[in-house]
């Protein structure tokens, strides 16, 4: 069978030629389009611009107080892990099931809480009867402000992991602890992570909880916690509203430093997951 | 169209034992009933295809011998699937036990997210816990089975992830073959995969014939004539004809088979 077309090696003996200059194409659909990819230009142009103007603000500004910065957050350890198996639960084990189902529903209800509600909150059950702002206090209601979002990415991304993948860990045998762990934590690792890290960007910049929790403290903070504690977001809300011209200085560094720390944690974990591949 | 099809030289051993008998199967996918009353054996040490239509329920029927069907509540099969004589489908089976003797490798290839070695490995070391050098010969043995080894020996701890298709395939029989199944079930291996992979995996399953049970679910009618020793036609659930491979396809009983063989329909 001869497979090259006759005319190959020839000149062609005939171009098509499109009818007008964009083909069938209506110039007035031609119109929109522009339209909406000038409108879209224009608006990542705004969005941009605000990004780098607050970034460019807080580094300016910032940059001169830096020596001055102390701060303490108190990560929320067990919400992490709290929100990672209860993701897990909704996407691997409780599939469809109504108390999943409720569990989401109210997940959700608490992922767009107000902060200062969840500040109320852990201000009765552990500031009151323990009379007296600490950390600890501080950690559970950003604690507790975080799960929901650790829960939600947690579950979405485990959900992307195609069924096969769990089907073919289930048909060597493997338990399901044993394909959850080893095969579908692994193939949602990066997702996982970026759930955790958008949660902690989240409490990290929280002010409101930490009012009725751990306070605030100018000094550095003690070992055990107790009393109030000195964090950033409450000492920029104060210093910032402050009218002495060196405590704004401060204020601006301690949003620097929580801009730059959110970002060289997202780096870090981002090398980690990276670097495990 | 007949003539078109290669088969190729069948040897039937009439006296090999009957590795898996299916009796009186019924499924139900929810109140949706899949498959209805389906008696089918399969021999040892051959190759069984089930082809037929969309739809028909030959995945559906390969689901079931390994109950993987079992993820899924509302899944549901009634009936007998004796596996050296023992029901697989009564609760009281072990299901990861039967897994283990059950192989399967899917449609789309399913590479774990790890390195190639630990790809292999995992199988084994779920129920055994062999000796390091014991594992090495046997993760090289299984690649060297799947004709993976001389492309990934100098790669093993690279991830599983980076193969191209067909080797992504190779590696996953390769998985199957290490944990030393005693059947192993194809989900359409090769409809995902290039001609020339497609060749690989058909040369891979006239090898592995010698030491395992295999099934093998094909849309491709030369594929199930150029593997298989028995071919078992299936129509809405029902299984239509079942037979030596060249006799379904050169001497079908049914009407409905000959049609479906020679492309006049499905």
């Amino acid at each position: 069978m001869n497979l090259t077309p006759p005319s190959a090696s020839a000149a062609p003996a005939m171009v098509m030629t499109p009818e007008g200059p964009w083909g069938r194409v209506r110039p007035a659909r031609r119109n929109a389009d522009r339209l909406m990819k000038i409108i879209a230009t224009a608006f990542t142009l705004v969005a941009i611009t605000v990004l780098f103007w607050i970034l460019g603000m807080l580094v300016v500004k910032g940059i001169g107080g830096l020596s001055a910065g102390t701060f303490t957050q108190i990560t929320p350890g067990p919400g992490t892990e709290g929100g990672g198996l209860a993701g897990t639960y909704l996407a691997e084990y409780g599939r469809g099931s109504k108390l999943a189902n409720l569990i989401r529903f109210i997940n959700d209800i608490l992922l767009s809480a107000p902060s200062i509600l969840i500040g109320l909150f852990v201000y009765v059950i552990l500031v009151e009867p323990f009379r007296g702002y600490s950390g600890w206090a501080g950690g559970v209601a950003l604690g507790i402000i975080a799960i929901p979002v650790i829960v939600r990415t947690t579950e979405d991304m485990l959900r992307l992991v195609p069924a096969p993948l769990r089907e073919a860990g289930s048909a060597l045998g493997a338990p399901p602890s044993v394909v959850i762990t080893a095969i579908t934590w692994r193939a949602a690792k990066s997702g996982m992570v970026t759930g955790i890290l958008l949660a902690l960007a989240r409490i990290a910049g929280e002010t409101a909880p930490l009012l009725f929790t751990a306070l605030n403290n100018n000094f550095w903070f003690s070992p055990t916690l107790v009393g109030g504690v000195s964090n950033l977001p409450v000492t920029i809300y104060q210093f910032a509203s402050a009218p002495y011209e060196n405590w704004q200085q401060l204020a601006w560094a301690g949003s620097l430093i929580i801009t730059v720390s959110i970002l060289l944690l997202s780096l870090i974990a981002r090398r980690i997951v990276r670097g495990g591949k | 169209m007949l003539s078109t099809l290669e088969l190729s030289p069948q040897v039937l051993d009439a006296q090999a034992p009957i590795r898996i008998a299916v009796k009186n199967l019924d499924f139900y996918y929810g109140e949706h009933k899949a498959l209805k009353n389906v008696n089918l054996s399969f021999r040892d040490r051959h190759v069984t295809a089930l082809i037929g239509p969309s739809g028909c329920g030959k995945s559906t029927l390969l689901r079931i011998f390994n109950r993987i069907y079992s993820l899924y509540p509302e899944q549901r099969a009634t009936g007998e699937v004796l596996l050296d004589g023992r029901n697989v489908i009564s609760n009281d089976v072990d299901v990861n036990e039967l897994r283990s003797r059950i192989g399967m490798v899917f449609q789309k290839p399913t590479p774990f997210p790890m390195s190639i070695y630990d790809n292999v490995a995992f199988g084994i070391r779920l129920y055994e816990k062999p000796p390091k050098s014991e594992l090495d010969d046997r993760v090289e043995g299984a690649l060297r089975r799947s004709a993976l080894w001389d492309e990934v020996k100098d790669k093993l701890k690279s991830s599983g992830m980076g193969l191209s298709g067909g080797q992504q395939q190779r590696l996953c029989i390769a998985r199957t073959i290490a944990q030393k199944p005693e059947v192993i079930l194809f989900d359409e291996p090769t409809s995902a995969l290039d001609p020339i992979s497609t060749g690989k995996i058909e040369d891979l399953l006239e090898q592995l014939k010698t030491d395992f049970t295999i099934v093998i679910v094909t849309h491709n009618m030369q594929q199930a004539a150029r593997v298989s020793q028995y071919t078992a036609f299936m129509y809405l659930g029902e299984v239509v004809e079942f037979d030596a491979t060249n006799t379904i396809f050169m001497n079908p009983n049914k009407k409905q088979t000959q049609d479906y063989v020679t492309g006049r329909f499905g």
